[in-house]
């Protein structure tokens, strides 16, 4: 056998597969690193927000993201540690002289909030976020979550872009470019701003950044409405039907004057779109048909106009996912006021300011999921409730909080496909770090995307010399958390 | 619809099997032996790289992994593969699993025997763009009367062997229109259409070409192209996102280079170097990437910050000179070009002097040799006093002070101060660390000098009450002196003592009464003192040293050369800002780097061996610089290298970019990889002959303009034909001028034109289109009202980062997150409610309106003249009664919207 030949058949051996076609392939792919054959969703000129088909059978036809701003404990919530109570103002062993985030920390303390089993699993929940955990039967609780920075702004930007860096597209975005909308008349991604202002990163959430702008997230909530929803106040509605009815003639005569060119055709469907879009998403918005028994589930009756506004923006999401809206990301927290004051920021005085954060979230979060079950929506929704890191089981010396932790945090999932009544992953004894069923933010994603019908190693666009995907070249679909 | 992916190649989704074979035939030559495929390419392969390595070609093999050269082509001895695989130790490789025997290693000294040095990456056949243009003749044309220009030669030759014929000339007013919408971003004036459609000069389009490359205009429209390239904007970025507000003066500098069609090569270098050149605020290309205002004291998150930093610098650098992404090598070997993790990092070490920050600029052009006098000899006293700087400790601060110890056993210490920033000192805390890293100071006795009179928060006590921040602070009551001791109650081992004026806590946080000079003794028994730590040994307010190397303390002779240093230095710092009134540039801000070592994997907690500073091997004259080049002489060594005619990249990667810009698309649709995974030109003779003809020009970019909208294939009409649809739907081969969507500043620039209000101001601060605010994090409310000083043209806009304008950023701007060589355009239902109903839009079509009718007489008069206004033409007899209707129902500025709501008015056609 020639040296060729014999080459050949070694590297086929070295394959472990059988000779012929198989291998043959094989081999072709190995001519290139990025084999993975990329994903181009079929976009249509005339109608790019259409719906479009994912890759695979999907579990869930949209999606809830709520975004906790600031970085939610898992300590004081949903980790529930009995070495952190026995041990609590005593040194963390192994961790003499730590800095972290913002300097060097103190003892290990207990959570001022009790935690106690809940539902028929048991699972041990604080008492900080009460309605929630009288639904942790709903929940897979991912307690092995791990980032990669342990800085709000990169952080909040790795959650929901992936990266760490500003400049990449919003989760909503990508899932945006691969599905499109079941609705014609409502965008398919909606981030909805807490009342009290934006994240951290504020649009880096929901820009679309290379992805072409019409994936862009749409920002509005319940109190401030889509921009440029309404015609102008200067133009009266008769006034305005007619300007756009000689837009209209001045298209089409263009178009005459330039047969088949797509360009124009898709101007001419955007107009039409938005048409439709101000009528459906004024009407998404208008909760004044919502009764008085689902004003006060939510809690959008409080006097406080925080708890009223948040709640108000619950109703506001299942309104769009009721009506079509392939991605909803819901932003609990801002951050213009400065540290902990409008977010989970507890650096200083934790059991003071999460006594204000926790109602805010709690009865209108809870309240909305009980509402997307209660329609069956949660049958084919899956739901996220995350934050950007963790904190640490120490409080922060000569402080009364907790400083920022990005080696062990939890993650709530809900709705279809999750294994409910679950927990996956653990932190170690004092809830420091994830040391069992250790997850990133790169596996959340790909979950969440395979969930969605999408294989997150093929849903990429290529863009300055590299196939990027949300999650970079990493992420694994967390199995464990799937029902 | 965006076209952002559709140009690319990809791996086809159904190979068939004669490309299989292709394929199969193509890798074997540059192929390792069997034993490395059986043995080493399970970890060093395509699946693996461990150590950064791949062994599964020859090309892969020699570009080295982490730790460098795997092997030495032609000399198996002097191979570290060769050396692993025969050692005893425990480095010998494979790591488990049996030695190779006698007839592998046989095989694998053969292999690395017959290796020859060359490309380090991909397929064995050179890169096309790795290697310099050749300059090609001219296809030759059958028909004499076709144009002489040669870009049309090529184009032409393309498309006859594809059996297609080229579109004839657009009509006269679709011309200008296409030529001052490209040249200046604003559409002509109706009298400039019909004084163009009237002139019977032959040269009538040559004429408004030169005339349009001259004018101001069509600097700022093309500044523009230029400021996505390199991720301009006004504001740093990351969570708090604060302004820069004097990052303008790099736009400018943009401008008027653009303006005085400064040579390409002038243009790379002044960016890189220009604080050497007479342009310093051009440095502002290397630092205009975001910038992570957030520090904190894990040394982790700061070595990753500055990591991040340089990686934006080197990063847009390849990106926007050279089109290569460059970025790809920070952590592996680049997976498709030829760089290295080796020659990333000598990059970074070229620049790795170069820090965010502002710098004075010279208040007119005459000042500037004097101001470059002033910066060299202000360098040279620096790099002078450098080496006793370095033995230095940082200067004082109002935060937290550390000052190690020894140890020594001590019960007292004692802190003596003898000069403060001003008025009577102030501290905080005064800390004593012990063995067990606790503070043994807190709540100790503590006695002092004398204490201000009268004032709760500023008592003695406060010295040692844990508490921090203004509020709990002890203040003496002498200017510039004092002394405060504390008493530990017994003698314990000490390690360090801390103390602060301010360390923060508080809503205010204070920097006067800063004590500057003060020494720190301990005593066993409070009597016998010894002096342990104090501010001799620390540096002056405002310096700062990279690289500290501790040394021995500093002798008096050192210590009075540095103090005369001082002095210089601030009367130099004082006659700058009489020649700068002050004026200031974000730029770079330079100060000899320490050594630069490579991170294992891009993370800057693993770092390896010594990079020394260079350029990329093996791409025109790259490799390392001379051994011990001074800081500015490596950028400018640097920026030498990439400013080449030597350099295969430089001159092709800019004339593919202003052809982008003219046609929508470049020869290279990936404008910032003209790398391996990039895509092939659709013409390669005419880029490298626009390439030789730039640097025959002296790098003039206006001789490139000129040549490409003078030639007929940029003046053929845009409409589509079927029968060439059939064969090049994309118009690779350019049978027409395809129409495409303005983008978000020629629109909004277009409509103030239009209507009669742009405000052609030129440099200078820009305007804000958000309220402001001063926020901890900025928030960016959009502006509802808009007025005469938000009508300049949208580059003088004052950008921030990640945050897009209310109403254009619908239009595909870019958010200067990341680079953007080529805009998407794509079109939202969103873009069309911003037209319709945006504040801004009815605004203008009312001003539009009053424009109307002033400048009309009737409304039939109104009708035609908008028509001229925005799309250069009068409308046809169904526009004009629908027009009319439209006016006697509803009104003029119903009209208005609606007509600057047309596609027509939209398009580049």
């Amino acid at each position: 056998m020639s040296a060729r030949g014999r080459f050949l058949l070694d590297r086929r051996a070295f394959l472990g597969e059988p000779a012929g076609g198989l291998a043959a392939i094989a081999l072709a792919s190995l001519a290139r690193a990025d084999a993975v054959v990329p994903y181009r969703p079929l976009i249509r000129p005339g109608e790019p927000a259409s719906a479009r088909p994912a890759l695979f059978t999907p579990k869930a036809n949209r999606a809830l993201v709520i975004f906790c701003s600031g970085a939610l404990s898992h300590l004081d919530s949903f980790d529930y540690k009995p070495e952190l109570i026995r041990l609590d103002g005593q040194p963390m062993p192994g961790a003499s002289g730590l800095v972290t985030f913002q300097g060097e920390q103190g003892a290990l303390t207990r959570s001022p909030w009790d935690f106690r089993p809940r539902g028929q699993s048991g699972k041990m929940v604080s008492d900080l976020l009460p309605n929630l955990a009288s639904m942790a039967d709903e929940f897979c609780f991912l307690h092995g979550m791990t980032a990669k920075s342990n800085t709000h702004g990169p952080a909040e930007n790795q959650m929901s872009t992936g990266f760490t860096l500003d400049g990449f597209p919003g989760m909503g975005c990508w899932v945006s470019y691969a599905l499109g909308s079941p609705s014609r008349d409502l965008p398919a991604f909606v981030a909805i701003p807490d009342p009290r202002g934006g994240p951290q990163v504020g649009s880096n959430h929901w820009n679309s950044a290379f992805l072409p702008a019409m994936f862009q997230g749409v920002a509005f909530n319940a109190a401030k409405p889509l921009p440029h929803l309404a015609a102008p106040a200067g133009l009266n509605p008769m006034a305005d039907r007619k300007s756009r009815e000689y837009l209209r003639l001045l298209e089409r005569k263009a178009l005459a004057r330039n047969p088949g060119d797509s360009e124009l055709e898709a101007r001419v469907a955007s107009y039409e779109m938005a048409g439709r879009m101000q009528v459906a998403a004024a009407e998404a918005a208008d909760l004044s048909r919502e009764s008085a028994g689902t004003l006060r589930m939510y809690g959008a009756d409080q006097a406080d106009p925080v708890r009223a506004g948040f709640a108000r923006n619950c109703i506001l999401a299942r309104r769009l996912l009721e009506r079509g809206t392939r991605f909803v990301q819901l932003f609990n927290g801002a951050y213009a006021m400065g540290e902990g004051v409008g977010n989970w920021d507890g650096h200083k005085t934790l059991v003071k300011q999460y006594s204000v954060h926790a109602p805010i979230l709690d009865q209108p979060a809870a309240a909305l999921l009980a509402d997307l079950k209660r329609t069956g929506l949660l049958d084919d929704t899956v739901v996220a409730l995350v934050t950007e890191f963790g904190r640490m089981p120490t409080f922060q010396k000569e402080a009364s909080g907790r400083d920022h932790n990005p080696a062990g945090f939890t993650v709530l999932l809900a709705g279809a496909g999750i294994r409910r009544g679950h927990s996956h992953g653990a932190t170690d004894p004092f809830g420091h770090k994830a040391v069992e069923g250790v997850t990133t933010i790169y596996d959340l994603h790909a979950t969440l995307l395979h969930l969605l019908g999408i294989d997150h190693e093929r849903l990429s666009v290529y863009h300055n010399g590299i196939e990027r995907r949300l999650t970079d070249v990493h992420g694994h679909v967390i199995t464990g958390a799937l029902a | 619809m965006s076209r952002s992916n559709e140009e690319k190649k990809h791996p086809p989704a159904g190979t068939s099997a004669v490309s299989i074979l292709h394929l199969i035939l193509l890798l074997l030559p540059g192929e390792p032996p069997p034993a490395v495929m059986a043995r080493c390419v399970s970890c060093h392969g395509p699946a693996k790289q461990r150590g950064g390595l791949r062994l599964d070609s020859d090309s892969r093999a020699l570009a080295g992994g982490d730790s460098g050269a795997a092997l030495v082509p032609g000399k198996p001895a002097d191979s570290a593969i060769l050396r692993r695989v025969a050692s005893a130790g425990n480095d010998r490789m494979p790591p488990s699993g049996s030695p190779l025997n006698p007839v592998e290693i046989k095989e694998l000294t053969g292999w690395v025997s017959g290796l020859k040095p060359g490309a380090a990456t991909g397929d064995s056949r050179p890169h096309w763009a790795f290697s310099t243009p050749v300059r090609a003749k001219p296809p030759g044309t059958t028909n004499p009367a076709q144009s002489a220009n040669p870009v049309d030669a090529f184009i032409r030759g393309r498309l006859a062997a594809a059996g297609l014929e080229p579109s004839p000339p657009a009509d006269k007013a679709t011309l200008l229109r296409r030529l001052h919408l490209d040249l200046t971003g604003l559409p002509p004036s109706p009298a400039e259409t019909e004084a163009f459609i009237r002139d019977p000069d032959p040269k009538a389009w040559e004429k408004r070409v030169d005339r349009l490359l001259a004018s101001p205009r069509h600097a700022e429209r093309w500044a523009r192209h230029w400021l996505d390239t390199v991720r301009f904007a006004e504001s740093h970025g990351f969570e708090m996102n604060q302004a820069r507000p004097n990052a303008w003066p790099y736009r400018d500098w943009v401008i008027r280079s653009l303006l005085e069609d400064k040579p390409y090569d002038r243009f790379v270098m002044e960016q890189i170097a220009g604080d050497r050149l007479g342009a310093p605020e051009a440095t502002g290309f290397l630092v205009g990437g975001p910038w992570d205002q957030v520090k904190s004291p894990d040394p982790a998150l700061t070595a990753q910050q500055r990591a991040d930093e340089l990686a934006d610098m080197a990063g847009t650098l390849g990106s926007a000179f050279l089109g290569l992404t460059l970025g790809c090598a920070r952590c592996h070997g680049h997976k498709f070009d030829p760089i290295t993790q080796a020659d990333y990092h000598a990059i970074t070490a070229a620049l790795a002097g170069t820090r965010h920050g502002e710098t004075a600029l010279p208040a007119s052009a005459a000042e500037s040799p004097r101001l470059e006098a002033i910066r060299k000899e202000r360098l040279a006293i620096e790099a002078s006093v450098a080496p006793l700087e370095s033995r230095l400790r940082p200067p004082v601060t109002h935060a937290l002070n550390t000052e190690p110890l020894g140890p020594v056993m001590a019960r007292f210490a004692r802190m003596s101060i003898t000069a403060s920033s001003g008025a009577q000192p102030c501290i905080d805390e005064f800390e004593v660390i012990d063995q067990a890293g606790n503070n043994a100071a807190r709540g100790a006795r503590v006695s002092v000098s004398g204490t201000l009179p009268g004032i709760a928060i500023h008592q003695a006590v406060h010295l040692t009450d844990g508490r921090y921040g203004n509020d709990h602070s002890w203040i003496g009551n002498e200017r510039d002196s004092g002394w405060l001791m504390v008493d530990l109650g017994k003698v314990v081992q000490v390690h360090e003592a801390r103390w602060s004026r301010d360390r923060g806590g508080e809503e205010r946080v204070f920097t006067d009464r800063v004590p500057t000079a003060y020494s720190i003794e301990t005593s066993a028994d409070g009597s016998d003192w010894k002096r342990v730590a104090g501010s001799a040994n620390r540096l002056p307010k405002g310096r700062k040293v990279l690289s500290p190397k501790p040394g021995p303390p500093l002798s008096e002779a050192e210590t009075a050369r540095l103090v005369e240093a001082a002095a210089k230095l601030a009367e130099l710092d004082a006659m700058e800002k009489k020649l700068t009134g002050g004026a200031k540039a974000y730029a770079g801000t330079f100060a000899e780097p320490g050594p630069l070592r490579r991170f294992h994997r891009g993370d800057p907690t693993q770092p390896r061996e010594e990079v020394p500073p260079g350029t990329i091997r093996g791409l025109g004259q790259g490799g390392p610089f001379p051994p011990g080049l001074p800081e500015p002489e490596r950028r400018l060594a640097l920026a030498r290298w990439i400013a080449s005619p030597s350099n295969p990249l430089t001159a092709r990667v800019i004339v593919n970019r202003l052809w982008q810009h003219h046609f929508g698309e470049g020869i290279v649709a990936t404008p910032s990889d003209f790398g391996r995974n990039g895509a092939a030109p659709s013409h390669p003779e005419l880029l490298d002959w626009l390439a030789c003809e730039l640097v025959a020009n002296n790098w003039s970019p206006r001789s490139i303009h000129r040549l490409i909208v003078t030639s007929a294939t940029y003046r053929q009409a845009g409409a589509m034909r079927p029968e060439a649809m059939t064969k090049d739907a994309g118009n690779r081969m350019l049978w027409r001028f395809a129409p495409r969507r303005l983008e978000a500043e020629a629109i909004r620039d277009g409509i103030l034109a239009a209507c009669g209000n742009l405000d052609l101001a030129m440099y200078g601060p820009g305007f804000d289109l958000f309220e402001p605010n001063s926020n901890y994090v900025k928030v960016y409310t959009p502006r509802k009202t808009f007025g005469p000083p938000q009508w300049r043209r949208m580059v003088y806009q004052a950008k921030p980062r990640m945050q897009l304008d209310d109403i254009f950023g619908a239009f595909d701007c870019p958010d200067a997150g990341q680079i953007a060589p080529r805009r998407s355009r794509s079109i939202t239902p969103l873009q069309a409610l911003a037209l319709l109903n945006s504040p801004f839009m009815e605004q203008q079509a009312g001003i539009m309106a009053d424009r109307l009718h002033r400048e009309a007489a009737d409304d039939g008069a109104r009708v035609d003249l908008l028509f001229r206004l925005v799309n250069g033409r009068l409308p046809d007899a169904e526009e004009k009664s629908g027009a009319l209707a439209l006016v006697a129902d509803a009104g003029l500025p119903a009209l208005c919207r609606a007509v600057l709501n047309s596609s027509e008015w939209l398009f580049i056609r």
